[in-house]
């Protein structure tokens, strides 16, 4: 009996341990967190004025650049690899040029995903970082969150001019006539193809819209010499620029601009059913096959010489640009529409920066210092030839590194005009739950090309799916 | 009188003040995390995580009628299979081969143990771009095209066999000490009586093993059931959800959608499968081990 009873504890024993380690994860994120916090307080001590400064946002001003001075600020980006590099660059070059004696610590955080929920985790014990990076579908929840000071206040506090920022990219972070984040790292998608595949299969024109994609596949596929027509990965991201190409919403309440969303859009106005029938028929024709999921899913096959065509971000061209290495000729396109009567543009992506709310005004001012430093039409025109993000200010277009850099790499202008040519109108979505729509969004894409569902059902899955999550949020979190 | 008083006092209680020390550290660290677990899972959570509205035993009842949860225990209870299975047919092969002495055993003897110091989601980084359909080495080799990773049919596979190849390294190494235990006089006098090597393998060198053999494999079930860094580095759960194990949708509903209410129950659902499943082993350990 005894031996029994000692089986059971240790069987709990094994399995409790097998629970709590899942626990575990959240105080990870926290616990390193509170490392940086550590650095704040000393930091702070250092500048007895901050502690009696007024509340009264001084960014920018003579005051504020005195508090500024010598301050310690974290800065948490998620930007790995070449973009990685780059941003280690404008760091240290702002550390050693800044004459206020400001230092920022940057430190890299994982994906996007993994930032925004490291910095919900850290915010839980109110030990975040000074200046996060965000991605576009996470601004909502951030504006809702009450953890930062909008970026309008340190703009208008310092009288900075808004308008130096392309108009298009400040459209989707301005809400209520109010810059929450600043720009910084922004992209939008754009057809990739294989210009020597198309010459060979005698294509003059780069088709704009998903049929007139597979008007020409069999050309492709038969003279062109490509195994594949198109490298379409499972990306949310595309599916809402292909809803933004039908100038349709992808949530209501006029996009969530006007009034916090409260069900999904795409399927009312019929945008999503759309962008799915013309999918599944590209990937039915066997000339979309199923790549693979998220952002980079597509890249490899193109650059690898088997795919005609992909659909990328354009930051993703110099990558691309890299791996072809001059084995084909690289030619850009803006991003397909769904139907050729479709009149709407594309919407940005990437991320921006938004300063968090340690009531310490101090900081708070060496924050807005280094955000000027980033977004300065310099540290753009760097930042664009070393990524492929677009240059977020109008001034970088007249730097030297700008100008040269779009003499060797013409593709990029595709996507300044693309750009261009919409219209803040189709400024994109904001929605709360926007990370997990976009999960719910691809793995039901992933369900329908695997698997035989219709279009019709899987656009009515997401959309159950992301309005019950959207009403759990709305109802829990007011 | 008195003296002795204490001393019997110290004598009983004695033994609870060794056992404080650990008994802290599992207050802290499993105990205070089991009933947090338990008690999240009667609430649904806001985006911060915090306990904001009763849901009583809702959380479960959403639970049992999802088709994703079923399907999350289905994929899970495959997955364990084959890891299970896979990671000690390779841990005792790998340690029978390497009973005998012979030149170079150490090399192999280390890279049989390997594994085991690979962390789960490096070696998922480079499965990755070894399983990459257009410029893995995996299709080159086998001359295939195979989207291993994106094709339902093969993903869970994949991630299984990952697993289990990750797993074999430690049992290899419970295996080389299970046979090292079995005492070597017992193969001469079965040679004697005229037994052949399989003889031998299945009616000595495999009960040898069955105490460590049971201890392996409780450890394995459990560890399978916990694999997480191959998943989220592999497949997301994908395609569809078909690599969408339990442990993982624990952790998306937790630090992706911030629902720490299902998640917990999830949890909790979880805790009671195993539990359930080590009982049944201990059973069972009482007719087929023989110590």
């Amino acid at each position: 009996m005894k031996k029994r009873i000692l089986s059971v504890i240790t069987a709990a024993a094994l399995t409790v341990s097998a629970l709590a380690g899942c626990s575990q994860g959240a105080s990870t994120g926290s616990s390193q967190n509170s490392q940086t916090s550590q650095d704040v307080s000393e930091t702070s001590q250092n500048v007895p004025s901050s502690s009696t400064m007024s509340p009264v946002n001084t960014a920018g001003t003579a005051e504020g650049k005195e508090a500024a001075q010598g301050q310690t600020i974290t800065f948490w980006h998620s930007m790995g690899g070449v973009n990685g590099e780059a941003i280690d660059y404008l760091v240290n070059k702002f550390n050693t040029e800044n004459t206020l004696g400001i230092q920022v610590e940057a430190q890299y955080q994982g994906s996007y995903d993994d930032a925004i929920n490291k910095l919900r985790s850290a915010q839980i014990g109110n030990m975040g970082a000074d200046l996060v990076q965000i991605y576009d579908i996470g601004t909502r929840f951030m504006i809702d969150s009450g953890w930062v000071i909008p970026m309008q206040e340190l703009i208008d506090a310092d009288g900075w001019d808004t308008k130096q920022i392309e108009p298009n990219i400040a459209a989707y972070y301005t809400i209520n006539d109010t810059l929450y984040s600043m720009p910084f790292n922004s992209s939008t998608p754009i057809l990739y193809y294989n210009k020597d595949m198309f010459e060979k299969a005698g294509i003059t024109e780069v088709p704009d819209s998903l049929p007139k994609i597979a008007e020409v596949g069999d050309a492709l596929l038969e003279k062109g010499g490509a195994g594949e027509v198109i490298s379409l990965a499972i990306y949310g991201w595309f599916f809402e620029q292909f809803t933004c190409k039908q100038n349709q919403n992808y949530v209501n309440n006029g996009n969530g601009r006007e009034d916090v969303a409260t069900a999904v859009d795409f399927d009312q106005n019929g945008a999503g059913l759309k962008t799915l029938t013309a999918w599944k028929a590209l990937a039915d024709a066997g000339y979309a096959p199923n790549v693979g999921r998220g952002g980079d899913a597509g890249l490899a096959d193109f650059s690898s010489g088997k795919a005609a065509m992909t659909l990328g971000s354009t930051a993703s061209l110099k990558q691309i640009l890299n791996d072809v290495n001059g084995k084909f000729e690289v030619g850009t396109a803006y991003f397909p529409k769904v139907s050729d009567e479709d009149e709407g543009g594309v919407s940005i992506g990437g991320g921006s920066l938004w300063a968090l709310n340690n009531e310490n005004p101090a900081k708070e001012a060496a924050v807005w210092e280094f955000v000027k430093f980033l977004v300065s039409a310099e540290s753009q025109a760097y930042w664009n030839m070393q990524t492929g993000y677009f240059p977020v200010t109008v001034a970088a277009h007249e730097e030297p590194v700008f100008v040269q850099n779009m003499e060797v790499y013409p593709q990029f202008m595709t996507a300044i005009d693309q750009l261009h040519d919409s219209s803040p109108k189709s400024a994109g979505a904001l929605l709360s739950v926007f990370p997990e729509a976009r999960q719910v969004v691809e793995t039901e894409i992933e369900n329908m090309l695997n698997g035989n569902r219709t279009p019709e059902d899987t656009v009515k899955r997401i959309a159950e799916n992301i309005n019950r999550s959207i009403e759990d949020y709305n109802l829990l979190n007011d | 009188m008195k003296t002795s008083g204490f001393h019997n006092f110290l004598k009983k209680t004695g033994p609870y003040a060794y056992v404080l020390p650990s008994m802290a550290v599992f207050m802290v660290f499993l105990f205070y995390p089991f009933f947090k677990t338990i008690y999240l899972s009667l609430y649904k959570t806001n985006k911060m995580g915090e306990a904001k509205l009763f849901y009583g035993l809702g959380n479960y009842r959403d639970l049992l009628t999802s088709e994703s949860f079923y399907n999350s225990i289905f994929v899970t209870f495959v997955f364990v299979l084959i890891v299970v299975a896979g990671s000690m047919l390779i841990g005792l092969i790998a340690a029978v081969l390497c009973n005998k002495a012979f030149p170079g055993i150490r090399f192999f003897s280390t890279a049989y143990a390997l594994p085991m110091a690979i962390a789960s989601s490096s070696a998922a980084m480079i499965f990755k771009i070894m399983l990459h359909p257009s410029i893995g080495i995996v299709n080159k080799l086998l001359g295939l095209n195979i989207n291993w990773i994106s094709d339902p049919k093969y993903a869970l596979v994949c991630v299984a066999l990952l697993t289990a190849w990750l797993n074999s390294g430690i049992n290899f190494l419970y295996f080389s000490a299970g046979l090292s235990n079995i005492d070597e006089s017992i193969y001469e006098r079965a040679s004697v009586d005229g037994a052949n090597g399989i003889q031998k393998f299945w009616n000595l060198t495999l009960p040898g093993l069955s105490p460590i053999m049971f201890y392996t494999l409780v450890v394995n079930i459990i560890q399978a059931f916990q694999a997480f860094g191959q998943v989220k580095v592999l497949t997301q759960g994908g395609p569809g959800e078909s690599t969408n194990l339990i442990v993982y949708s624990i952790y998306r509903d937790a630090f992706f959608n911030y629902r720490f209410g299902s998640a917990a129950a999830q949890s909790v659902l979880l805790f009671a499968m195993i539990m359930v499943l080590t009982l049944i082993m201990f059973r069972i350990e009482k007719k087929g081990v023989s110590y």
